[in-house]
């Protein structure tokens, strides 16, 4: 009898199987299932797309296995038909920690149905059971039914190409599909990365505002106090609005004046500003008291003599 | 949690973990916001605060107008200046027999220094005759 090396050292491939021992690992490995731990069907269906098929899988499965259980469904195409495979996740990983192997250990996870090729002739799985492609499909049998001088081939699993893998993460059902976590994702990236450039846009719009104050702070650094600015403000601003009305209040003044109406005398003190106007003849003189009205002088006339007055 | 957990939840997880990140960006959006609100009534009202005080100081506040001052005395002949006396930051002149061209002269110069005027008295003497008298501070 020859002995099969089940555990592949180059590649880490092993083959799970009930009768397995007991296993210890550094790193992860790709496990092959072997028929004790899925259910398998082969169909010619008229589908286009792995998609497609995989939604009819359960129902294809209903007479084949145990509905009390959540099945996972793997589907592949094989040659011109649908390769269906039906497992259990929760009871390969509860097996695969009674024989030593975490599941965080496990990077894929393949079917010995991928295998139907190079198990034309039998491999040694254990003292009780063999692995071998009988019509196609890759059987467990009992290694009492074989002769006592059957060949049992050598398999190197590192070189034999696999495809069609699945992990253990993915073989469980996710309430979102990949193509709409993919599609909603990006959308929600791309709305981050549009709020994330609005608020710098809006941040960096105040950057120059801040910048002309940083000027003007550095060449005045002691207006930083905003007690001093309003001190400041406080002194300068009713001198400014004071001295602005003087001024604009003597050149209204002397607009009132002509050739008929002439000033005798102007006084500003304290608030006051007063003039004494004399006119020629009373409609100047009404005159001179409409214009002194209609720039907010209060106006008394004495006979020819108008006196106009402002409070500041 | 485990690693099989995370796994199975691998699309809800990366989607989770898009929401999250859009929702933190709408909340830097928002606080970006809130700041430039905040900020830049404040920063505006800092920099019209330092120009207006910095053109008030300007105007007001007396710089070189004890030489500005001094206009006020050259523009009428010396004869029609009764006296013109500056001390410290406070002149008080007094002008007689203006006419009414050196009135306005004596007037405008005064108008367009920025000084304070504390008293202005214009009085007619006689025809075409004006006398002034004025105080006036920095």
């Amino acid at each position: 009898m020859l002995t099969l090396s089940l555990m592949d050292k180059n590649n880490n491939r092993l083959f799970i199987h009930k009768d397995m021992e007991h296993v210890t690992l550094e790193h992860s490995v790709e496990i092959i299932l072997t028929p004790q731990f899925y259910t398998f069907i082969r169909e010619d269906l008229d589908v286009k797309f792995t998609y497609q098929a995989k939604q009819i899988a359960a129902s294809l499965f209903d007479d084949y296995i145990d509905n009390s259980f959540d099945y996972q469904y793997h589907v592949n195409k094989c040659n011109d038909k649908w390769c269906f495979f039906a497992y259990n996740i929760e009871e390969i990983d509860q097996f695969l920690e009674s024989v030593g192997i975490e599941k965080h250990r496990v990077s894929k996870i393949y079917f010995a149905q991928q295998l139907n090729d190079e198990l034309k002739e039998p491999i040694y799985l254990s003292e009780k059971n063999i692995l071998q492609t009988i019509d196609d499909i890759v059987t467990v049998i009992p290694s009492r039914l074989m002769e006592a001088n059957s060949y049992y081939k050598s398999l190197n699993l590192s070189e034999i190409k696999l495809s069609s893998g699945i992990t253990m993460g993915a073989s469980l059902d996710s309430f979102i599909s990949l193509k709409e976590t993919i599609i909603l994702s990006s959308l929600f990236l791309i709305l981050g990365i549009i709020f994330i450039t609005e608020g710098n846009r809006i941040k960096s719009s105040i950057f120059n505002e801040n910048q002309k104050l940083t000027e003007l702070l550095d060449e005045n650094p002691k207006y930083t106090s905003s007690l001093l600015r309003k001190s400041i403000l406080d002194k300068y601003t009713p001198i400014d609005k004071k001295e602005r009305e003087k001024r604009q209040s003597i050149k209204e003044i002397s607009k009132f004046l002509s050739a008929k109406s002439q000033l005798q005398s102007l006084n500003i003190e304290k608030d006051t500003i007063v003039a004494n106007i004399q006119t020629s003849d009373s409609t100047i003189s009404k005159q001179v008291e409409t214009h002194a009205k209609a720039k907010r002088f209060k106006s008394t006339s004495n006979g020819l003599d108008v006196k106009v007055e402002k409070k500041l | 949690m485990n690693i099989m957990t995370l796994q199975r939840y691998k699309n809800e997880i990366i989607l989770l973990v898009a929401i999250l990140f859009a929702l933190f960006a709408f909340i830097y959006k928002l606080s970006a916001n809130s700041y430039v609100q905040e900020n830049q009534t404040i920063i505006q009202k800092q920099v019209t605060e330092i120009n207006t005080i910095t053109n008030l100081k300007d105007q007001w506040g007396g710089k070189n107008m004890a030489n500005r001052v001094k206009t006020l005395k050259t523009a009428v002949t010396t004869s029609k200046v009764k006296s013109f006396n500056k001390k410290s930051k406070k002149l008080i002149a007094s002008y007689m027999n203006l006419t009414a061209n050196e009135l306005n002269k004596v007037t405008n110069k005064l108008i367009n220094i920025p000084v304070q005027i504390v008293t202005l008295n214009i009085n007619k003497n006689g025809k075409n005759q004006y006398s002034m008298e004025l105080t006036c501070k920095w």
